[in-house]
């Protein structure tokens, strides 16, 4: 299951927190860990350079986007290895919808659109399209071009 | 919406955020343009996007406000905008409705569900099954099952990843697509088959056939995409342990698929399948070099992720097999300074377990520098490596110890300075050279401590291992300095602990009188009473003496009685005239802790509980037994079997049986649970029929008064038998008890009660039950020591046998002991086995076993058993067993 999809700006504050099967509860926990472990590890990362990081059995990949930093927490079979193949789904399409590494701003303005990509992406905890160019096309409710 | 006019100026760009002051009040009041009868779209779409903003920042809205909200969002499905239409879907899942609202979207959902617009029925699918119940589903299966296999791989993934949802609150439904699913796995559209196959998977999980099948074909077949190819390999080793039962001869099933995957263009599939290589049960080396060769290849990668997966997947490699992992040390080594602290620690820990002694000192240093730069969890995982590894290499303690002193002397948490301390203190235990040096290291750090805990548990030590050592002497002023510096609860300690000493140290005694005496004038009350209490009892006043036994009992001893029942007496006990009588305060333990203790597995806590977890076990059971009058007189406890259940899991009454063997006895401990709630039982008592164990007589019988629900409570019934001699037998068992109806409001039982009884599975005493499973450091020397003079040797030939390693194990439980040396494991597809045994025979009699095994192709195996033992009869008595 893919438990968080997490996305902050560089203070730290939230901008996106989409849970599945996190209890109400626990999801203050998950933020202020994951905002302390961006502000201790992400300083001077490059875009998109993947972190990574494991708390008993769960998973945290994360990354940096322009002025957003982005945190993906996942358990069982969305291993390191799977989150880091949806985060990188993420950040492409991100990049897409706002034409580069977004700042801050840019990522609110676009902020319909992006929750329509992550909609796309992540469904309830689970993986469901990977391929930026078909995700451009469905949040337009186009069809995808491939088939 | 003054933020959104475009400014000149970029960076006064950068300060306004398009939701700024954004408030939901306002947000909703917003909301009622979706009721205009001209719907501007743009604006609608933006209106939805501030909603959508305040949902994913934890804002939640309340019923009314969130009914208001989707009563008027249905209304732009009239709205031809596409943009508008694909946030009307994400905004209604976000919603989620109530199902009393759902019917206000159902039609338009199933309108768009067949429209002609692939993405319109994609969405409606994926919205429908978020808010949909049983009712509504069956009316759109039919719908569902033809998306499943819609050649637009969107709607089928849709339908797809749907089903994985509704599978898990409606399997039935959902189980009957199984046929459209399996069309899916065949798609050429790469996510549609990894949805299919995941979902597949989990309708037929439990159908280990159809996982084999699907396997098989699967693997011989074409898999598109790298993330189905993961899910193959996962369901592949699932498939390959459980036929690894039944499967000994020959190749393992399904190795050169997994190999194959090595060679996969995607980093995942070859790291799932390196993964699965080396989690195989039993793996052989051969098998594991060629995964471990590509996870060595990773551990160099530039990306920290692949870092880590591998680094990983060799820290878990190195608990079961470190020889296999020692090839990629110097790849591991890098690591130790890598940015990515989860990866530095997961190297260290790795080189921790496949070290070899000689490269120790280098490893402390390398760790050093690492030590000061890293947060307090990951310390305290390498504390717990270097616990490991200073066990593993006694010599070495000496630079260990010190590297645990060293870091208990830095700024740190208390978690991380209470697994410093325990680790000292294990070691201290468990390597008799390090004790002085290490104690000393625990007096520095409470002469600086800011954790009462650690220091109260420190003093307590101190006061147990202190007085046993050449120079008792020079503890004392670090003791003394915690009565003169520290808060009232170490003072208190420290003055019991100066007490041990007193007791145990003649020649300190004087001097400790002195120290105590000056207690005497404490502000606190409790360090007060104590040292009177202390100087009372060692004779310090000048008093009569009580013997020099009675002193260390009282100090040393513990209070053979359960804190909780004297909390309880205390709470009860009214001041009056007559004294608290602590005799008065009942010995049974009342919430049956001690199978529980045994499941819970926990580490034995290193503070003040005794060393190792079985001996305490039966420490406790002896102290229990011996508190009953009725076995008191039955001398020393020889063993203690583990629980075994006499019911099923999930029945009124749980039922399970402990047997303690004497010399002429054998007592049978009940432990019960009550687990319905509107019944109490009274004197409950198990009837056992031992016409089937013709050695054994009933002694005696003690019956438990009253067992409440959810409060264990035992029962026991003792047998005598012949001295000596192994008997063995069956026994069937009958609860009995006296029912009576519980009110669950008041919780009140009622006057009278009902006689009942429920049948319990047997119980047997076994051959097993005569030993104890007690190991030896290095067979070959105990074997020669214990010398030939009582050695038995002889052939059995066991029969068709399902498997080699199958034989051995069922050699091992019959005879009750324990395997040495790690030869209990058989290697895969080997023709011949020697297995090592120890143990401890029922009259505290060494015995050593070495078995020899050989198998032929038809399956029948041989059995060469040679056994040592300090009493001839002993011997005898192991081949009988076997024998038999």
């Amino acid at each position: 299951m893919l438990l968080a999809v997490l996305i902050a700006n560089s203070e730290g504050n939230i901008l996106v927190e989409r849970f599945n099967g996190v209890p109400g509860e626990e999801r203050l926990h998950w933020r202020s860990f994951l905002v302390k472990l961006g502000a201790d590890n992400l300083r001077g990362v490059k875009n998109e350079e993947l972190l990574v990081a494991c708390h008993k059995s769960v998973y945290i990949v994360y990354t940096v986007l322009g002025g957003v930093s982005i945190y993906l927490v996942g358990k069982d079979e969305y291993d390191e290895l799977a989150l880091s193949e949806a985060i990188f789904v993420v950040t492409s399409a991100i990049k897409d919808v706002c034409g580069k590494p977004p700042t801050e701003r840019l990522f609110l303005d676009k902020y319909g659109r992006i929750c329509l990509c992550l909609d796309e992406i992540v469904w309830k905890g689970l993986l469901e399209n990977t391929d930026k160019d078909r995700i451009k096309r469905l949040i337009r409710l186009k069809p995808p071009t491939e088939f | 919406m003054a933020q959104y006019v475009k400014k000149d100026d970029d960076r006064d760009e950068e300060e306004y955020s398009p939701f700024l002051g954004i408030e939901k009040g306002a947000v909703l009041q917003e909301a009622r343009v979706f009721n205009d009868p001209q719907l501007d779209s743009r604006r609608c779409s933006q209106v939805i996007t501030k909603l959508l903003y305040l949902l994913n920042q934890g804002e939640t809205f309340t019923k009314v406000e969130a009914t208001e909200v989707f009563f008027s969002v249905t209304k732009l499905f009239q709205a031809k905008d596409i943009g508008l239409r694909r946030m009307v879907y994400l905004i209604i899942k976000e919603l989620s409705p109530s199902s009393d609202e759902v019917i206000i979207v159902t039609s338009s959902l199933m309108k768009d569900m067949n429209s002609k617009t692939d993405v319109y029925r994609a969405n409606a699918i994926r919205v429908l099954c978020r808010i949909t119940d049983g009712t509504l589903l069956t009316q759109i299966e039919r719908y569902l099952k033809q998306a499943i296999v819609d050649k637009n791989p969107v709607v089928a993934s849709a339908a797809l990843v749907s089903g994985i949802h509704l599978l898990q609150t409606n399997p039935e439904i959902v189980k009957r697509w199984s046929n459209e699913v399996q069309e899916a796995v065949q798609s050429r559209a790469a996510l549609v088959q990894f949805h299919a196959l995941a979902l597949l998977h989990q309708i037929r999980q439990n159908d280990r056939l159809a996982v084999s099948k699907l396997v098989t074909s699967l693997t011989r077949g074409t898999v598109r995409s790298p993330l189905a190819q993961c899910l193959l390999i996962r369901y592949t080793s699932q498939v390959i342990r459980e036929s690894s039962m039944n499967n000994q001869s020959g190749e393992r099933p399904f190795y050169d698929y997994l190999e194959g995957c090595l060679r996969h263009k995607a980093e995942m599939v070859i790291f799932e399948a390196a993964r699965a290589i080396t989690e195989l049960n039993g793996v052989t080396s051969r098998e594991l070099t060629p995964a471990i060769t590509v996870l060595q290849l990773f551990l160099s990668s530039s990306k920290p992720v692949l870092r880590f997966a591998a680094v990983r997947t060799l820290n878990k490699v190195a608990m079961t097999h470190p020889m296999a992992v020692t090839n990629c040390n110097i790849d591991m080594e890098s690591l130790i300074s890598d940015q990515n602290r989860s990866i530095a620690t997961l190297a260290i820990t790795t080189l921790l377990k496949t070290g070899n002694e000689s490269g120790v000192d280098r490893l402390m240093k390398q760790i050093t520098n690492f030590m000061s730069d890293i947060a307090d969890e990951f310390k305290i995982v390498v504390v717990d490596a270097i616990r490991s590894l200073c066990l593993k290499f006694p010599l070495k303690y000496r630079s260990l110890m010190n590297f645990l002193s060293n870091i208990l002397r830095e700024e740190g948490g208390f978690e991380y300075k209470k697994a410093i301390v325990d680790s000292i203190v294990i070691l201290i235990r468990d390597i008799p050279d390090a004790k002085e040096s290490g104690l000393l290291h625990l007096c520095e750090f409470i002469e600086d401590c800011e954790f009462t805990y650690l220091s109260t548990q420190i003093l307590h030590f101190l006061g147990l291992e202190g007085p046993k050592t050449s120079d008792p002497s020079k503890y004392i002023r670090y003791i003394y300095n915690r009565v003169i510096l520290e808060n009232a609860t170490v003072r208190a300690s420290a003055v019991s602990t100066l007490a041990k000493f007193g007791a145990m140290v003649d020649s300190l005694k004087p001097r400790i009188f002195v120290l105590l005496r000056r207690c005497l004038y404490d502000n606190d009350d409790e360090v007060r009473d104590r040292a009177t209490l202390y100087l009372n009892t060692l004779g310090g006043d000048g008093s009569v003496v009580e013997t020099d036994k009675d002193v260390k009992d009282f100090l040393f001893g513990s209070l053979d009685i359960p804190l909780a029942n004297l909390e309880t007496s205390l709470k009860n006990y009214e001041p009056t005239e007559e004294p608290f009588d602590i005799s008065s305060v009942p010995k049974e333990v009342k919430s049956q802790p001690l199978a529980e203790k045994k499941s819970a597995g926990k580490k034995p806590t290193a503070l003040g509980a005794p060393p190792p977890a079985p001996t305490s076990t039966v420490d406790a059971y002896e102290r229990l037994l011996s508190s009953i009058p009725e076995f008191s007189t039955f001398g020393p406890l020889f063993k203690s079997s583990a629980p075994v259940e006499l019911t099923e899991a999930e029945t009124e009454y749980a039922v399970n049986v402990v047997k303690h063997i004497f010399d002429k006895h054998v007592v049978f401990q009940y432990n019960c649970t009550n687990t319905i709630p509107e019944q109490l039982l009274e004197n409950v008592v198990v009837v056992v029929d031992a016409s089937e164990a013709e050695e054994f007589a009933e002694v005696a019988t003690k019956p438990l008064k009253s067992l409440p629900y959810d409060t264990p409570g035992q029962t026991f019934v003792a047998f005598e038998k012949p001295e000596g001699v192994p008997a063995v037998g069956r026994f069937s068992n009958v609860l009995k008890f006296l029912v009576k109806e519980v009110d669950p409001s008041t919780g009140e039982a009622e006057e009278d009660g009902v006689e009942d009884e429920y049948q319990l599975e047997d119980s047997e005493i076994v051959a097993a039950d005569y030993m104890l499973k007690v190991g030896v450091s290095n067979f070959r020397n105990a074997w020669e020591s214990l010398g030939p003079d009582f050695e038995r040797v002889d052939e059995y030939g066991l029969g068709p046998r399902e498997s080699l390693s199958e034989a051995v194990n069922a050699v091992i439980n019959l005879l009750g002991m324990q395997p040495c040396e790690g030869t209990e494991v058989v290697a895969a597809n080997s023709r011949s086995h020697t297995c090592l045994l120890s143990g401890v025979y029922i009259g505290n009699v060494k015995v050593l076993v070495r078995l020899s095994f050989g198998v032929d192709s038809s399956k029948e195996v041989a059995m060469k058993l040679a056994v040592r033992s300090e009493d001839e009869s002993v011997s005898d008595a192991i081949h009988e067993v076997v024998a038999n």
